[in-house]
Parts: structure tokens; C-alpha cells; sequence
């Protein structure tokens, strides 16, 4: 049996898994909306990887979570490497663009810039914690101009004069755009400079002050949208990659990882037949009232965290 | 020493955090009783929170839960008000208004407050103002200049203490991040401790912008800015010019939504280079995930670069 590895991203708007072998090659990939639900999410993925997989001629040694859930989903896997989506992000592009120097990440509510020298991270840039310009401002906005959010793409691309839309803020953004509608600006060019309002807001403020250097490569869920990625190779005068498994990457970085680590544990897919729930329970040792998370596979508690200190671990 | 049956509640938070060896030594001194309140813990966010105006910083709202802790607990509860140590050197305008502003929200309690001012661009030094405050709790002004002098020596002597700490820190083997903060922040146990603790579980050694010997930071910070009129922005500039030399990394945390900080840290990340920094605004949020996110990146983008992830 040759050995394989599971790499699995967990977003706020999208759920992603990979499974490669030792070279690195795809031996199957997913891609699938996580729709507030990431145990659900993760149960279909994992059907979904199953049935693209030979399993007479590979076998799962390691498993890596990343992205937002990835501690629940980690937890659910019986991961053998958690790591943030940051890290898994660069190390998988690192791994398959050495030459790289800017990564450009926008996912559904984080967008991340990271600087690359030699094929090291040596910088990175986060938005704060406010998710302004990320794929949850577009996909609101294609809702509110009744399209499909994969479509926001085409329609940019029609626009010849994209209409000025305030990038600094989501909800200035937001205002202005129900306003241009109301002026009667066409549907084409308010998608375009929602694209480019994107862009910009990106550049004013997760790219701020950031040495942006060729080459780039741009990357998350909205690296899949054509007006975004033509609206950031205007703004920076030189060509913007678009990896076809550009929204894979962060599952493969951590599929990487996983393979990278010291840890080893076969994969079963039979986890998911298995019935996983979570529950909240309110600590009430003190005046925190922390949120504690416990995770039951069945009727067993695997895990729970969100407890400030030792005492919530008996609140179980 | 006589000792008077006055208690004095001293709320934990805020300027606490610096001058917390200069109030408890000045009222020991004096035989007068004082009452701290405890950790900040949700309650008291909350409780803050619905005292402050919503354009509060996240400091101030602990601070005025820690206060309504006090009330009723103590005699008098201490207020100070320190406006200016000198020219560039003012301090935020919540330190200037938080006796007037705390007086006017607890003006219904019954509760008695206690204030200071500090203020050189009126001439009102440090001693002068605790010369008032002795004279305010009836002690006589002999006595309450040994107390504030006795004080300010403990003070000074616990802070080089602490600077020293941070000096033997920056020489030990391991990751080590500068973390650029207030100390009413970086020290509150529900919101900065969070921080430094998870930097401690992750095997970093975190360090002090703020710890620092002031008289050479606030010199060396005008180096960043020649103009910067925030004492407490101006030392920690200076904390930083003093340390980035021994740091892999440097945290920027705030409170949102901070003005000074707001200036000031925009101004390091664009005039500090060469070294990995982490812009933080914590908020009243209770759950951790998205900082540890960042903070879990920020240290494996570090330890890529020196190819030990």
C-alpha cells in the first residue's frame, strides 16, 4: 500500500479536502459550501473524497484540519495536524510556486496578504477583525443584485465604465451601492466596481504599507471571480496567478503539513456514518460564564474547549 | 502610626496598572486601609459597558466596572486625574476627564471619590497633587510628603525591577515577541492576558515595549516621532527602538477603538521595518478564536522563516 495524506479546509462559506501522495499529486479533491454546518459539511466532503480514492492501492497515514473549524473538524478527524489556514496557505503555495513573492488570500471573512523571500513566509498582514471586503461583502451583494455569485465574474468583465463604489468601509460600500442602483447605474458596472472596490479595500488595508512584489499569486475563494483578479492586476500594474486549485490551497498546505509532521494515524472513512453533535454548556464556576463547546461522537464527549481556565473543565 | 478607620478602594484597572506601587505605599504610609478590586472578569465588562458611551474605549468600560465593583465596598474610591507631565508629554483625555466623568455617572450612589491632579501645563507637579490628596484624607503635611516620598522611591525601585526582568528575558534562548501595548491592556486578566498567556503556551518568551527605563524611551522615542504628544505612546515608541534589535516579532495591541494607538501604531508599521509585526484590536468579544488564529500564524510565520516549524 502506498501512502496518502488528507488535507481538510474548513471555511466560514466553503469546505475544501484534498487527498495527495507523497509527490504531492491530487489523487482526489472536493469542493463544497459549508452552509453554517461544518460537521455536516465534512461528512459529505469525506463522501465525496471517498469515492474519487483507491483505497486497494492507498492508505491514509496522516490528516490535517486547517481553516475556522479546524479545531471541531480536527477533533471529528482525528487529525494528526491542526493548523491555522495562514501557515497552511503558504506553505502550499510555497510548495507549488517557489518563486512566489506575494500571496493575495481572500475567503469568506478573512483576507490575508503574506510576503514570500526564497520561498519563506517573511511577512503577513491580516484584516482585523472586521470583514470588510471579503467573499461574505460580495456574496451579499450578487444576492442583492439578484445574481449568482459565481457570475460576478462575467458581469464584471462586460463593464466597460465600472461605477465608483467607497471601498474604505463594507457598510459605506453597502450605502453607496444601494444608492448607484437607485441612480439607475447598470447592473454590469456596479458589479465591476464592486470587483474593484474589493480590490482596493483589500490594497488600502490588508496591503497597506506592504511591499507588493511580482510574482503574485492570488488565492481563496473570491481568487475565483475574474473581476476581482482583473481589478488587482490593474491596480498592480503586472499579472496576477490564478492557480486552477488556487481555492485547494490551504487544504493542501495543511495535507503537506500533516505529511511533514512526525505524527501517524490511519484514516477511517467510516467516520462519516458516525453521528457527531456539539453542545454549549455555560461554566458557571465564575463570573465568565465562559462558552464551553463539548463535542460528542454518540454518546461520548471527545472534546470541549472554550473555557478561560481549569475550573470549566469539569463543566461537562 | 495611627491608623484611621478611612478605606480607600483603588479600581483595577487603567493608570492601576502603573502607579499601583505608588497608591498602595502612599496610603500604608499614611495607616489608611485600601480595597482593590477584583480581576476583571465578564461581569464587569458588562457592567462597564452599559456605564460607557458606546464610542468608549474597551479600557475605559473595564475601568467603570471596576469602579461600580467598588461601590459601597470603601470609603472613598480613588480617581485621579492626570492630564500632563510636561511639554509632549500629555496623557489621554480619559485620564484628564475620568474624575469628572466618574463623578457625574455615580452621582446618584452615594458613593464618595477621591481625586489628584497631575497637570505641569497648569505647574501642578506629582508631589503638589499628593500633598492635596494627604491634606483631603485629614493627614498632616509632614507626613504626607514622607509618604508620597517613601512612595515614589517604592515605585521607581518596583519598576527598575521589572525592567531588569525584561533584560534577562531578552537574553534567554527562545522566540521572543515585543509586544508594543498599554499596560492597563497588556496586564488586564480577561483581555491582554490572553494574549501573553497563549504567547507562553506557544513556547515564546514575550517582552515589554512599555517596560522600559522611561526617561530613556521617551528620549528615544522621538526618534519615531518628534512631535508625539502622548506620554505613554512615546515611551512605548522608545521601548521599541530600545528592543527590536533582540525580538523576532512585534504585537501591536490595542483596544478598540483607542485614539492615540490608533495614530501611533499606524505610524510604527510604517516607520519600523525589518521585523514581522501583528496589528491586534481586541474588543469586547468573548470568543478567542480569531486572535488565536492570528497569533498561531504570526508565530509559524516566524518560525517558517527560521525554517523551525
Amino acid at each position: 500500500m502506498e501512502h496518502a495524506y488528507l488535507g481538510v479546509d474548513v471555511g466560514s462559506i466553503s469546505t475544501k479536502g484534498v487527498i495527495i501522495d507523497r509527490e504531492n499529486n491530487l489523487l482526489a479533491s472536493q469542493y463544497i459550501w459549508t452552509q453554517g454546518n461544518p460537521i455536516g459539511a465534512v461528512k459529505e466532503l469525506l463522501g465525496l473524497l471517498e469515492g474519487q480514492f483507491d483505497k486497494t492501492k492507498y492508505k491514509i497515514v496522516a490528516t490535517g484540519a486547517t481553516g475556522s473549524a479546524r479545531k471541531l473538524v480536527g477533533t471529528i478527524l482525528g487529525a494528526t495536524m491542526v493548523k491555522n489556514e495562514i501557515t497552511a496557505h503558504a506553505v502550499g503555495t510555497t510548495t507549488f510556486y517557489p518563486d512566489v513573492r506575494t500571496i493575495l488570500e481572500i475567503g469568506g471573512q478573512d483576507s490575508k496578504i503574506i510576503l514570500v523571500e526564497n520561498a519563506v513566509a517573511v511577512d503577513y498582514a491580516m484584516n482585523t477583525l472586521c470583514a470588510a471586503g471579503t467573499g461574505a461583502f460580495l456574496s451579499s451583494q450578487a444576492k442583492r443584485l439578484g445574481i449568482e455569485v459565481e457570475e460576478i465574474g462575467d458581469y464584471a468583465l462586460r463593464s466597460t465604465h465600472p461605477t465608483q463604489i467607497a471601498a474604505r468601509c463594507t457598510v459605506f460600500a453597502e450605502s453607496d451601492l444601494v444608492h448607484k442602483i437607485q441612480m439607475g447605474h447598470p447592473r454590469e458596472d456596479i458589479i465591476a466596481g464592486v470587483c474593484n472596490a474589493v480590490a482596493a479595500n483589500y490594497l488600502s488595508n490588508v496591503g497597506k504599507g506592504k511591499k507588493i512584489l511580482s510574482p503574485v499569486v492570488f488565492q481563496g475563494g473570491v481568487s475565483k471571480n475574474k473581476g476581482v483578479v482583473a481589478a488587482f492586476e490593474r491596480a498592480l500594474g503586472c499579472k496576477v496567478i490564478v492557480d486552477p486549485n488556487g481555492h485547494l490551497m490551504g487544504a493542501l498546505g495543511v495535507a503537506i503539513l500533516a505529511k511533514k509532521g512526525s505524527k501517524r494515524q490511519e484514516f477511517d472513512f467510516s467516520v462519516e456514518n458516525m453521528d457527531f453533535r456539539t453542545r454549549e454548556a455555560s461554566c458557571g464556576q465564575c463570573s465568565n460564564h465562559c462558552e464551553i463547546i463539548c463535542v460528542y461522537r454518540g454518546d461520548e464527549l471527545i472534546d470541549a474547549w472554550g473555557n478561560r481556565c481549569e475550573r470549566g473543565e469539569r463543566v461537562h | 502610626m495611627k491608623h484611621s478607620a478611612v478605606t480607600v478602594g483603588l479600581p483595577r484597572a487603567m493608570l492601576y496598572y502603573r502607579y499601583r506601587i505608588l497608591w498602595s505605599v502612599f496610603f500604608q504610609e499614611l495607616g489608611i486601609r485600601t480595597v482593590i478590586s477584583g480581576p476583571t472578569d465578564r461581569e464587569i465588562l458588562e457592567q462597564g459597558s452599559v456605564l460607557a458611551i458606546d464610542e468608549a474605549c474597551l479600557s475605559l468600560k473595564i475601568y467603570l466596572g471596576h469602579v461600580r465593583a467598588l461601590v459601597d465596598k470603601c470609603d472613598y474610591i480613588l480617581i485621579p486625574r492626570v492630564a500632563s507631565l510636561g511639554r509632549h508629554r500629555d496623557m489621554c483625555t480619559r485620564f484628564q476627564a475620568l474624575p469628572d466623568l466618574v463623578d457625574n455617572l455615580f452621582r446618584n450612589s452615594g458613593q464618595r471619590f477621591l481625586s489628584y491632579n497631575v497637570d505641569l501645563s497648569a505647574k501642578r507637579d506629582e508631589e503638589t497633587a499628593f500633598l492635596e490628596l494627604g491634606r483631603a484624607l485629614s493627614a498632616a503635611p509632614k507626613e504626607a510628603r514622607r509618604a508620597y516620598r517613601t512612595a515614589k522611591k517604592a515605585e521607581l525601585a518596583h519598576h527598575k525591577a521589572r525592567v531588569q526582568k525584561q533584560e534577562q528575558l531578552c537574553h534567554q534562548e527562545g522566540l521572543k515577541i515585543l509586544i508594543a501595548a498599554h499596560s492597563y491592556l497588556v496586564e488586564d486578566p480577561y483581555v491582554g492576558r490572553t494574549v501573553t498567556d497563549y504567547l507562553r503556551s506557544a513556547g515564546v518568551i514575550p517582552l515589554r515595549a512599555d517596560l522600559v527605563d522611561r526617561d530613556a524611551a521617551l528620549k528615544r522615542g522621538m526618534e519615531l516621532s518628534p512631535t508625539c504628544k502622548w506620554e505613554l505612546s512615546r515611551e512605548i515608541l522608545g521601548g521599541i527602538l530600545q528592543r527590536r534589535r533582540d525580538v523576532d516579532g512585534i504585537i501591536l495591541l490595542s483596544a478598540f477603538p483607542c485614539g492615540p494607538d490608533a495614530m501611533v501604531n499606524e505610524l510604527i508599521t510604517r516607520r519600523v521595518k525589518g521585523v514581522p509585526m501583528l496589528n491586534l484590536v481586541l474588543d469586547s468579544q468573548t470568543g478567542t478564536a480569531g486572535v488565536e488564529t492570528r497569533l498561531e500564524s504570526f508565530i509559524d510565520i516566524i518560525r517558517l522563516k527560521e525554517g523551525k516549524l
